[in-house]
């Protein structure tokens, strides 16, 4: 708490960066997801949401500006805890009037479901309704829904890159003017994954499922339009379910894991603040122990690793979730 | 029906007196032995359908000679087990089914109508909630939830005047179920992890349990069977009215406990096995009564029977329907079940009970 309360100082007291300058109530607008997000300056009072949208904005420098975070599917990545712990954090989303108290002029959300109109997640209302009250929001590119209003079922494959996530970063930072930061985060991002795809190159790929055990026994597995299934090509695989294109999660039986028969399993732990890899573990155990696997190669090879739902989250972890899937299936190239 | 007069008395002399099996029409001996046929078609279908394709030769050498690989793996971790939960879920539930609309006299009864369900469901999320993960955990929990709401509701059911009748019981039952419901919402929207993994809770799987699960809840099971076959007979002449019944010298307090007994060890059972399963435990009765008529000691057996054929071909169902994803039997009965039993209702007079 120490350290939070002093980064909390030290950023509130952080001279203001060189780009403020330009805080002329200079007009700006950028497209997301079809929308035209327009801002008569840099917004001030942002409020994050979900694992992505909340590190997205630690990424930026943008922390002393959240006036709220919400719902995170593990701890942030170790670089953002502190900036993490000098926010207000609640573990579940936001009603529209508890969202609305806190009175920002911009929501970023790392998931569509927030601003859906019917959906399990949704709470805050559609993002034209938010700016009618003159709140703009943002959600990252590579969960775009098709509408405004619809979720998760109607995203466009093609945007579901790590480009995507470079386009939020610029118009992020444009309308944030925060953009030498962006391009230093994407720089810095560009030349982990170069380096990494560079070292996987000509190597064997082998097949991975990111797979998760249900309670009922069944297993949930990421589809081929997840961005997990991005982050195992850019590390030198590829992913066991691709062809599955409908939606991001699947659920399937354990016959048709021992069908795909994949090289390498990850696990796809979720959801709370504290959560680390170590928490995963519990799910590499589950697996192991199923006795209908026993046969499936990553089973019988333990390559059963503990990996998290939020390391393939489309956001600034991209590098990181890339860095470490191909440690884990290219060792002797990747440290 | 429920009206006295010598004619029913005798009517209902008869068939106390009556053998069980040998005096019945051959039609009906020929239509059991049909409902066996279809339930081992429903195993064998269960053995071999799934998203391995594994011919029906390499099927039963796995299950003849176990041997190692996939194939044998799967036969035997997969398609057995399922198979087995089927048959356990599904007889218990057709046989609750059939008990509980004896015991009422409501054709509309099932395992769900005294809040047996809703109850079993509350204790198991509240178990999730507090971290237990074994069948043998949930077990007793769903066994405390299934008797602490089919006892409220029989409170609550007797208070006031003429006791518990089957109305005041059924209204009981729906009121309890409202409330327990909302409290199961309550507890998972408190907490997301229990939400996520109530999704699967809340939909009747036969993929959950496996052998440990069976073996824990086979005593159960099968003290609930005994109990069902012990108040069969009385069943029958409670169809003639309470008055009649009692006239002809049954127990009803007796006739009660048992019957309400073998409900909850049956229904409690089914829940660990498979999950809340609609449609099943109301439906099979009434199949069983077209093909047998009215006398429970047939209902009983051919409940057992065509409770588990249902719900394998359910299952087998839900898993061509989506492939390679599956549908889980519970949303299965769910789609086929309501209007199934809208053409029974609309077929037979099923509130001639």
């Amino acid at each position: 708490m120490g350290v939070a309360a002093l980064t909390a100082v030290a950023t509130a007291c952080a001279p203001p960066p060189p780009q403020a300058a330009s805080t002329s109530g200079e007009a700006i607008s950028r497209d997301n997801c079809g929308i035209d997000v327009a801002v008569g300056g840099p917004p001030e009072r942002v409020y994050a949401a979900y694992q992505p949208g909340i590190e997205i904005a630690h990424a930026l420098g943008i922390t002393d500006r959240l006036v709220g975070t919400a719902f995170l599917d593990a701890q942030v990545l170790p670089e953002y805890v502190d900036q993490q712990a000098s926010v207000e954090y609640v573990p579940s989303l936001p009603s529209r009037e508890a969202l609305l108290e806190t009175k920002p002029d911009f929501v970023l959300s790392g998931f569509n479901g927030f601003f859906a109109e019917q959906s399990a997640d949704s709470s805050v209302g559609t993002r034209a309704s938010l700016r009618e009250l003159g709140v703009q929001s943002w959600i990252l590119s590579p969960l775009c829904p098709s509408e405004d209003g619809l979720t998760d079922r109607s995203i466009d494959p093609a945007t579901v890159t790590v480009e995507s996530i470079f386009r939020d970063l610029r118009d992020l930072g444009a309308l944030f003017e925060v953009e030498d930061t962006a391009e230093t985060v994407i720089t810095d991002m560009r030349r982990r994954i170069g380096d990494v795809e560079k070292r996987v190159s000509g190597a064997e790929r082998p097949s991975v499922a990111i797979v998760s055990p249900n309670d009922d026994g069944s297993y949930g597995v990421a589809s081929g339009i997840d961005f997990g299934s991005h982050i195992i090509e850019r590390a030198g695989g590829t992913n066991a379910f691709a062809d599955l294109s409908d939606k991001r999660n699947v659920d399937i039986g354990a016959e048709e894991l021992v069908e795909r028969d994949p090289d390498v399993i990850l696990t796809d732990a979720c959801c709370n603040a504290d959560m680390t890899r170590r928490d995963a573990q519990s799910e590499v155990d589950a697996i192991l122990r199923d006795p209908a696997l026993a046969d499936v190669t990553a089973v019988a090879d333990r390559a059963v690793h503990p990996f998290l739902f939020a390391d393939r989250s489309a956001g600034v972890r991209a590098a990181h979730s890339i860095e470490l899937v191909a440690s884990i299936l290219h060792p002797n190239r990747v440290d | 029906m429920t009206e006295g007069g010598s004619s029913t008395v005798a009517e209902a002399q008869r068939i106390l007196t009556e053998p069980a099996v040998g005096a019945r029409r051959p039609s009906t001996v020929a239509r059991s032995v049909s409902v066996v046929a279809v339930l081992v078609v429903a195993c064998g279908l269960s053995l071999v359908v799934g998203s391995y394709p594994i011919p029906l030769s390499d099927v039963l050498s796995a299950i003849v000679s176990p041997g190692t690989g996939a194939v044998d793996t799967i036969v035997r971790h997969v398609r057995i087990p399922r198979t087995i939960s089927g048959l356990l879920a599904g007889s218990a539930l057709g046989v609750a089914g059939a008990v509980m609309q004896g015991l009422t006299r409501n054709p509309l009864a099932g395992p769900g109508i005294l809040g047996i369900n809703a109850g079993a469901s509350l204790a198991v999320v509240t178990a999730i909630a507090l971290g237990v993960t074994t069948a043998g955990g949930y077990l007793w929990f769903a066994f405390a939830g299934a008797g602490a709401a089919a006892l409220l509701v029989y409170v609550l059911g007797s208070l006031g005047r003429g006791g518990a009748t089957p109305v005041k019981l059924a209204l009981a039952g729906a009121a309890l179920s409202a409330m327990v419901g909302s409290m199961t919402t309550v507890v998972t929207l408190l907490d997301a992890a229990t939400l996520d993994q109530y999704r699967f809770w809340a939909v009747g799987s036969l993929t959950r349990s496996g052998a440990d699960a069976a073996a824990a809840v086979g005593p159960f099971l099968a003290i609930g069977f005994v109990l069902a076959v012990a108040v069969g007979g009385s069943l029958n002449t409670l169809a003639l009215g309470e008055d009649v019944a009692r006239s002809l010298g049954t127990r009803l307090v007796v006739v009660r406990v048992f019957a309400a007994s073998s409900v909850l060890l049956l229904a409690g059972a089914a829940t660990v096995i498979a999950g809340p399963v609609a449609f099943v435990g109301l439906a099979v009765p009434h199949i069983a009564r077209i093909l047998a008529g009215p006398d429970y000691r047939w209902i009983m057996p051919l409940s057992a029977l065509l409770g588990p054929a249902l719900l394998l071909l359910a299952d087998v169902a839900g898993r061509l329907l989506v492939q390679p994803e599956q549908l889980q039997v519970g949303i299965v009965t769910g789609l086929a079940g309501g209007p199934f039993f809208l053409y029974l209702v609309r077929r037979r007079k099923v509130a001639q009970l």
